[in-house]
């Protein structure tokens, strides 16, 4: 049985193909342009690498925000189902799963079975999302990739407002011109935006095991530190970014499996 | 059958102007269902419940900050715009700070008449209830004042009487809603209830028992979904129902001013109708503004009986107190009888539809496969 | 730019408020371990009927603005918004109940905490907000609440008998929810000496905030937010009528010699709302400019008191309540307040904070501003929740300060 995933947020695509019980291929893609012809051209890059092609699918499941583009997909399914059950699939302990996506960040309770419980996300603001901290990097000039090892060198920190990200960026600017050290300025920066997320958290509540995916999920330091906080070890699948697709794809294999019924 | 509904509220204004002239009498606009309507409809005027409009308060914004009950300002913008022109009254009850603020703001900036400002108690004690009774008598010589026109005790008991009829009527609605899959929609139910604020009564009552007996026969009910029950601060109109219903929700119970609780309870056919009404008004309206939060929960489980209920939706005004401070009580109960809760704080604006969208469909989801 | 939470005095009689409020604070931990009934109240619950019937009064709301002070508030908001408070409610309410359900999780709270409650009162006149707040507590607290409502009389005063009838029933409510927790009865005598005195100290306030007009201005806002407390914890004790006769010695003293806050008046202000508790500093900031924030709004008493308008003590208070209003005026009368208040204080400007936390105040201020500016006089609206630091911006506060202050020095 052959089926994919495809995932379409607001920075990347993602794509999850799935035979019988194993991932056979996934991609990871900066979405270039236009939501169906990138998604086409992601699952087509998928599919290479197995030599398969579109037609060989027997189902494809699509979420997240641009999921509505993707033509092939004969089901759409939400970005908290989708999460939870990427997650379960790959550690069936976990009960809390945090995706730190590039516009929003969602908290999902699991239960024992992988179902969701409950969700919530941040509502409405900026601050504490991978977008947000993409202008970060810019506005400190420093690789989106090395933000968090570089805070994690930091002797202490500079605050940085956690309420807003409008005011957040205008003091980071100001202790730049200060000549704070970027160091610090990140690993301030960096306690604003676990802030943030601690909010959404703390509208499901924090049941171990917590898994954490997204893209923000690769920053060791935001890990770190709210690992800190909640005072519970964090979980970090070794592509974070792919949970969504995964999960997507699960859902893809029960709508064959039922079909073949 | 639904379209007379629907078109009262779309129409609304039209429909008032249409009336003042045919009536040769005033129309009365209210700002919250614990006005007692009867003494205005027994004074032979139309008593209208205030709406806003999904769009920006261009005019409001001059006059008020932004952390405000968007109902209001959405309102009070409508009538600077001059919608609400044909208004001879305006009625606003003491219920919370925002809708008080209204009165003196009524008076500073729109031409309407006659405002008046009906002192409701905060604490519910027989002290509040003859206060009240007094405050309505008060009340009626104002409008009789204000008219010209003799307000009799038989016109008031007749007002109540036809009153009464509209709640009876509006529960049985409500009953059907409780059929497995629903014989009404919440769309539905509410544009009902809402067009039951704008129209005379005794022509919603007539509107009301042909859509009872159409209902037995109909041939486009509602598809079964997902069992919901909405507990609401403002929501006026019916798009927010009408957005979780294409989502595959069923609202089958609700708990809310523009639904339920307009209708719920009678006003007891009583010697001193002011008395009953005061008695009616003050304790029957299971309103948050009464910080009886125990009262509050009874209505929501009356509410939700037989009715299947799976998940809760509730959706809060931004600003609104009342309701806010009793959002996390109503959530743990209903999280404590097995009941997931969906919560949006919001403004009820356009903007704020796709993000609902997205999260309502996974709600739907999540409860949907909870049933799997 | 002045950050400290505290504003610079320039009378030596508002230094001993410090003394009095750490006293009262400490008296009520003490009375609570006597046995006395301690009750948690909202602001405008009589104070004198409870000191009448020796109950312990905690006002919350001042407590919130002691914790804001500190530059505590942000933590212990945090707090109350974990367990479901949402950020639009009043930020005291918020920092209460972070207080309450997350004590281990909040800084030491200021003066050794509150004194455990026996019960609650809360009053719907003026602010209906914390009707929800302290319904809430009472159920976190499992303890009882008592409603104290009064009609709200957004015209004015009135003299119409059932709302004065109901506002005597609601006194008496509250007597007898006070005899029944305290199980002593009720004494008419010791309620009329203490409205004797709180009388007298609202008319001794009434004529310093009368002398304030004064140019060069004798006593500004930054000693008035600090100076008014007092008056609204400690109302009816001889204490607080001493301090006011006081207060007003000193301040005649300073007009006889010309004493300004200011050696050189170059502009005079007017603080509209609730100030920022947790940056006080902010009224000294326009003093380095030669500027004076000279008068606030909202806490300042119109009027002279009346008379006593009966015998019984309680009817006489449900009189006086009817026939004399303050905190509920419509928009009309405030806005008409606040421009008598302009041309009487020779006010320059006018600083308008926008509380978005508080639906009392908030509402009027976008209106109030535009009135002032439809005058011709400048104003400068600051937008910041007033205990929530969090909110408060340093450098676009200052900004917009210094913008308002050459505007002012411009005009001149």
């Amino acid at each position: 049985m052959l089926v994919a995933g495809v995932d379409v947020g607001a920075r990347n695509i993602s794509v999850v193909v799935f035979r019988d019980d194993k991932v056979i291929s996934s991609v990871l893609l900066t979405s270039g342009g236009e939501g169906t012809a990138a998604s086409r051209v992601a699952l087509a890059a998928a599919l290479e690498k197995t030599g398969l092609e579109p037609t060989d699918l027997q189902a494809v499941v699509a979420t997240g925000c641009g999921g509505e583009s993707v033509t092939l997909a004969q089901r759409q399914s939400a970005e908290v189902v989708c999460q939870a059950k990427g997650a379960y699939f790959l550690f069936p302990s976990v009960r809390t799963v945090l995706n730190l996506g590039a516009e929003s960040s969602r908290a999902i309770r699991v239960g024992d079975t992988g179902r969701v419980e409950a969700f919530a996300k941040n509502d409405k603001c900026a601050a504490g999302s991978g977008l947000f901290l993409e202008t970060m990097a810019k506005v400190l000039e420093v690789p989106l990739e090395e933000m968090g090892e570089l805070s994690l060198q930091a002797e202490g920190f500079e605050e940085v407002s956690g309420i807003c990200a409008v005011f957040a960026e205008s003091e980071v600017i100001s202790h730049i011109h200060r000549g704070v050290p970027k160091d610090r300025i990140l690993a301030g920066l960096h306690k604003a935006v676990v802030g943030r997320i601690q909010e959404v958290l703390a509208k499901v509540g924090v049941r171990k095991d917590v898994v954490v995916t997204g893209g923000v999920g690769r920053n060791r330091a935001i890990v770190k530190e709210l690992a800190d906080k909640i005072g519970q070890s964090i979980i970090v699948p070794p592509e974070p970014q792919l949970v969504g697709a995964l999960g997507a794809a699960l859902i893809a294999r029960d709508l064959a499996a039922k079909s073949r019924q | 059958m639904m379209d007379e509904f629907r078109q009262s509220r779309l129409n609304r204004h039209q429909a008032a102007i249409r009336w003042k002239e045919d009536n040769k009498s005033q129309v009365i606009g209210t700002l919250c269902c614990c006005v007692p309507e009867e003494i205005i409809h027994a004074a032979g005027m139309l008593p209208v419940r205030m709406l806003g409009a999904h769009e920006e308060t261009t005019e409001a914004d001059l006059h008020f900050p932004t952390n405000l009950c968007p109902y209001c300002k959405s309102t009070f913008d409508q009538a600077l715009k001059g919608k609400y022109d044909y208004l001879d009254g305006l009625v606003v009850p003491n219920v919370c700070n925002m809708i008080k603020a209204m009165y003196g703001f009524s008076k500073l900036l729109l031409n309407i008449p006659f405002v008046y400002f009906l002192e409701v108690p905060q604490r519910l004690s027989p002290n509040g209830v003859s206060f009240f009774t007094e405050e309505l008598v008060r009340f009626k010589e104002s409008l009789e004042k204000f008219s010209g026109r003799e307000i009799t005790g038989e016109a008031l008991r007749h007002s109540i009487k036809v009153y009464n009829d509209n709640r009876l009527l509006l529960k049985r609605v409500y009953e059907l809603r409780r059929r497995s899959p629903p014989a009404v929609s919440g769309t539905e139910a509410q544009e009902i209830v809402i067009s039951s604020m704008l129209m005379p009564k005794e022509l919603h009552n007539w509107l009301l028992e042909q859509f009872l007996e159409w209902v037995q026969g109909r041939d486009d009910p509602p598809q079964a979904g997902v069992r919901l029950f909405l507990s609401a601060s403002v929501l006026d109109d019916t798009d927010f129902v009408q957005l979780i219903e294409e989502c595959g929700g069923n609202i089958v119970a609700d708990d809310m001013p523009m639904g339920s609780r307009y209708f719920s309870g009678a006003v007891t056919q009583n010697r001193n109708p002011f008395q009953a009404l005061a008695d009616r008004y003050l304790n029957k309206v299971a309103c948050p503004r009464k910080m009886l939060p125990d009262e509050r929960m009874a209505f929501a489980d009356r509410m939700m009986r037989g009715a299947k209920v799976q998940g809760a939706i509730i959706h809060n005004m931004r600003a609104c107190d009342p309701h806010l401070y009793e959002y996390p009580l109503l959530k743990a109960k209903l999280e404590s009888e097995g009941r997931p809760v969906l919560f949006f704080r919001g403004e009820e604006t356009e903007t704020e539809r796709p993000q609902q969208k997205a999260d309502i469909e996974a709600f739907i989801e999540m409860l949907g496969t909870q049933t799997e | 730019m002045v950050t400290s939470t505290s504003a610079r005095k320039a009378l030596q009689t508002t230094l001993e408020v410090p003394t009095l409020r750490r006293k009262y604070y400490a008296q009520t931990l003490d009375d609570s371990k006597k046995g006395k009934k301690v009750a948690w109240c909202s602001n405008n619950i009589p104070s004198e009927i409870l000191d009448a019937m020796d109950v312990t009064a905690v006002f919350l709301e001042n407590y919130a603005t002691v914790i804001a002070a500190k530059k505590l508030a942000s933590a212990y908001c945090v707090a109350g918004e974990k367990v479901g408070f949402s950020p639009d409610v009043c930020g005291y309410a918020r920092m209460l109940m972070g207080y309450i359900l997350a004590r281990n999780e909040v800084p030491e709270a200021p003066y050794g905490g509150l004194a455990k409650p026996d019960f609650l009162l809360v009053n719907s006149y003026s602010c209906d907000s914390r009707l929800g707040w302290f319904s809430a507590m009472s159920r976190t607290l499992n303890i009882p609440l008592h409603v104290h409502d009064a009609p709200h009389q957004p015209d004015g005063a009135c003299d119409l008998a059932h709302y004065a009838a109901y506002t005597e029933g609601e006194l008496r409510s509250l007597v007898a929810f006070l005899e029944e927790q305290t199980g002593t009865k009720f004494n008419p005598e010791r309620l009329r000496q203490r409205l004797a005195l709180s009388r007298q100290t609202s008319n001794i306030m009434y004529e310093i905030n009368e002398l304030r007009k004064a140019v060069p201005c004798p006593m500004g806002s930054a000693d008035m937010f600090t100076a008014v407390w007092p008056s609204m914890y400690m109302a009816g004790t001889k204490e607080c009528e001493d301090f006011y006769h006081r207060l007003r010695t000193e301040v005649e003293e300073r007009i006889a010699k010309k004493i300004g806050v200011v050696p050189e008046e170059k502009f005079r202000l007017m603080w509209s709302g609730i100030p920022f508790w947790y940056n006080m500093g902010l009224l000294n900031y326009v003093e380095d400019f030669g500027g004076v924030v000279v008068v606030e709004g909202f806490y300042r008493s119109r009027e002279r008191r009346l008379p006593v308008q009966d015998d019984d003590p309680i009817r006489d208070m449900a009189l006086s309540s009817t026939r004399q209003r303050g905190w509920t005026a419509s928009i009309a009368s405030s806005i008409d307040d606040l421009l008598d208040a302009v041309k009487e204080y020779h006010i320059d400007g006018v600083v308008l904070s926008f509380n978005p936390s508080c639906r009392l105040s908030y509402v009027s201020q976008g209106e109030l501003q535009r009135a002032v500016e439809d005058r011709g006089v400048a104003t400068l609206g600051l937008e910041c929740d007033m205990a929530d630091e969090r909110t408060y911006s340093e450098g676009q506060v200052k900004t917009r300060l210094d913008a308002f202050v050459e505007r002012l020095l411009a005009k001149k």
